[in-house]
């Protein structure tokens, strides 16, 4: 048993570092942000508080209906809030950076709440094992900063479907100002946080192309209860466009699912573009105006103009916002980055996601804007808390200063039962926000909450059902020309175009041929 | 065995560097120290089945209240924050900005800025300085619309304050952030040129400027080097 659970701190202090180790990376390349709108570092430190109070709870929830790892493959197989950013990294940073304040404050010792760090970090790596299965890493920095997420089956697809474009061209100019539309919405909608937008591969596409697979979430009427109302003539919630580009080497593709190229990204280089949805009841991705090059760029012209004028009714709507509704709503977005995990199990709950629980709301009259600024810059860059440090010797990655971003957990649990092992259960919570009243935009509809989770409870996609969960492109090298590698193949290809039925055995210049059609 | 005076007792453990997070971190390790004694036992059986009596909201609204009544003010971010409790809030007096390039006058021209650039662009780009730094200037804006050939000169990296106007604006100079920061990221989706993390001397609303947005991106690496490149802001001299 003593052995087990040793083992059981091994893998959890290695993981804890490696991301400790990756934090600090993505930390030190930017400065802390800051806003004018939004409070935004002291919302931040409010919503690691949150997580850490809740998240094992409402994981462990979760993982009663659904696992971890069946949730990175459903992950996989389509765009859901459960991505790089927000499940690969902020899962499990949110949480034991949460854990890393109170550390600091001497509100926690570094032993307490041990089950539940075991239990945190132990998901965040299940879920990522299974959603990174492709690139075949747990992060995107082990795998020199990519995010290879998609199986054959999948590109083959996009690249069959795709539509080419030139700059000047309708499509071309449509998709590129839906493309900052969309991510500038996202900012908006998500109180400054990054984690509505979403980008992995980089993919090669042949012919010195490369594709990279760009996500917005969360763009309408749904889980955040700020959106009631708001761009309500879209019908999708999540959004993907998958981007070929000439010309450019994608050189990075971090765990905050940001990228960088050579030369960099210039929508002059852009030379095919798709447009798609998915989210917990699709079966993979769906087409959306992908009849013709026409109808792809009249509804992306169409999304746009929609998005456009909810950013300003948004705006206007958060400009009169107190401060303390601008604090918790960011935390909010925030501490609500794994709650599509509750959406796959079919038991979201507003209450769970969206309220400040009453342990971390005790700590908000702390959270002035220099507070938030200074603290959050001494915990994620200078490392300068008295938890942080570590003995003289060490030299650490990146920095080689002796001190960690991120606390293990000592060895010394092993010995006695004087730690307590978990925060207990959900507390109190609340929120000074409107309460959610609208419906939940989903593709099969806008559905009330009772319908969408009754529906998500039911639904399984064909790609993760036995035996093609299993099926992977390792298998697919040696018994592509059996049938079930076919079957596999046309479920993925089910609302393709250019592959529906097409099958297993396509290579790319089959795919170049279908095209010329 | 030597004793430590290190908060938490952590043997080579330091105070935080800042001023705040010391201050606050500080009594609350006090006072949670102190509720711990008095209220006996052992920690396993304080530290959450009595977390609210080892420190309570009105705990910690005494030790913000306990910090203001030194006279002590908190710098401001956000404009709601000063504007709601003005009394507790002060605006940072600007820094004295001295950075080797800025000031230099070549063919009668005077660099007024110098910034990363987020992406490289074919050619330079002129504009008009406005200086944008409050939502009441944005609904200016969304009003009266943004003049042609605006060069919005922010104070702010984020992406929201200016989400209803952005696309209006010719050039971007943002004076903190980086490329990476949300605005770059917008600035690059739009095709706006945009300099973060840029450094101003001697610049003026109205003023006629030219970005050299055709210099190059500084990479991840010469960041954490800190051997980043750096764009120039001209005006006439």
């Amino acid at each position: 048993m003593r052995d087990q659970r040793y083992r059981q701190l091994l893998e959890t202090n290695e993981f804890i570092r490696k991301q400790s180790d990756i934090t600090y990376w993505l930390c030190i390349t930017r400065t802390v942000q800051e806003s004018k709108l939004f409070p935004v570092n002291p919302y931040i430190l409010l919503s690691y508080l949150n997580a850490f109070y809740r998240w094992p709870t409402l994981l462990r929830r979760v993982e009663e209906r659904i696992s971890a790892e069946e949730c990175g493959d459903r992950a996989r197989e389509m765009s859901l809030k459960l991505d790089t950013v927000n499940s690969g990294w902020a899962l499990s940073n949110f949480y034991l950076l949460g854990r890393e304040l109170l550390l600091a404050m001497g509100v926690l010792r570094p032993e307490d709440a041990w089950e539940d760090v075991v239990y945190v970090t132990d998901f965040a790596r299940r879920f990522n094992l299974a959603f990174q299965r492709n690139n075949g890493h747990l992060t995107n920095k082990d795998s020199g900063d990519r995010g290879q997420l998609l199986p054959e089956r999948t590109l083959q697809v996009f690249e069959a479907d795709l539509y080419d474009v030139m700059p000047g061209d309708r499509l071309h100019t449509a998709s590129t100002q839906l493309m900052a539309q969309l991510s500038q919405y996202a900012f908006l909608a998500h109180c400054e946080c990054r984690i509505g937008i979403h980008n992995s591969g980089p993919y090669n596409f042949g012919d010195g192309k490369q594709m990279i697979v760009r996500d917005w979430f969360d763009l309408t009427e749904g889980d955040y209860p700020w959106l009631d109302g708001i761009a309500t003539a879209l019908e999708h919630n999540n959004l993907t466009i998958p981007v070929v580009l000439k010309d450019t080497n994608f050189t990075l593709m971090d765990d905050w699912a940001s990228f960088e190229s050579e030369p960099s990204y210039s929508a002059e280089n852009v030379a095919a573009v798709g447009l798609y949805t998915s989210d917990a009841l699709t079966d993979g991705y769906q087409p959306v105006g992908m009849g013709s090059p026409e109808q792809l760029a009249g509804t992306m012209e169409q999304i746009r103009e929609i998005l456009s004028e909810a950013t300003v009714d948004l705006w206007k709507r958060i400009a009169d916002w107190s401060r303390l509704q601008m604090i918790e709503a960011g935390a909010l977005v925030y501490a609500s980055v794994p709650k599509d995990f509750a959406h796959l199990a079919g038991i979201y709950d507003p209450d769970d996601w969206f309220t400040i629980d009453d342990r971390a709301r005790r700590f908000i009259p702390l959270l002035n804007d220099e507070y938030g600024n200074m603290a959050l810059g001494e915990m994620v860059g200078l490392l300068s808390y008295p938890s942080q440090r570590a003995n003289e010797y060490v030299m650490a990655r990146t920095s080689n200063d002796a001190k960690h971003m991120i606390s293990g957990l000592p060895y010394s649990i092993l010995l006695d039962d004087s730690a307590a092992p978990t925060v207990g259960g959900m507390g109190p919570g609340s929120s000074s926000l409107p309460a959610k009243s609208g419906r939940y935009t989903t593709s099969q509809g806008r559905l009330t909450l009772d319908e969408y989770n009754k529906l998500a409870a039911d639904f399984r996609p064909s790609a993760v059902e036995q035996p093609y969960r299993f099926l992977d492109d390792e298998w697919v090298k040696y018994h592509w020309q059996e049938s079930r590698a076919d079957e596999l193949y046309r479920r993925t290809q089910a609302g393709s175009r250019n592959l529906a039925g097409r099958g297993a055995g396509l290579r790319r210049a089959d795919i170049a041929a279908l095209r010329q059609k | 065995m030597p004793e430590t005076s290190a908060p938490l007792g952590v043997k080579w453990g330091t105070e935080e560097l800042t001023e705040v997070p010391r201050a606050f971190h500080t009594a609350v390790r006090e006072h949670v120290a102190r509720r711990a004694a008095e209220l006996g036992g052992d920690w396993k059986s304080l530290v959450f089945d009595r977390q609210f009596d080892l420190l309570s909201a009105d705990d910690v609204l005494a030790i913000e209240r306990e910090f203001l009544a030194t006279g002590r003010k908190f710098q401001f971010s956000a404009e709601i924050s000063i504007r709601e409790e003005p009394d507790k809030y002060v605006r940072a007096e600007a820094a004295v900005t001295e950075q080797e390039g800025l000031g230099e006058v070549a063919d009668g021209r005077v660099v007024v800025a110098l910034g990363d650039n987020v992406a490289r662009h074919q050619a330079n780009v002129s504009g008009t300085i406005a200086f944008v730094s409050s939502p009441e200037q944005v609904i200016d804006f969304l009003t009266e619309g943004v003049p042609e050939g605006t060069v919005a000169v922010i104070d702010d990296s984020g992406g929201t304050l200016t989400a209803p106007i952005l696309d209006g604006f010719r050039a971007v100079i943002c004076l903190g952030g980086t490329v990476r920061s949300h605005l770059g990221i917008l600035t690059r989706e739009y095709g706006i040129p945009c300099l973060m993390n840029a450094a101003i001397a001697g610049l003026h609303d109205g003023d006629e400027v030219e970005i050299e947005a055709t210099a190059a991106v500084p990479t991840a690496d010469e960041y954490s080097a800190g051997s980043a490149v750096r764009a120039r802001v001209w005006k006439k001299a």
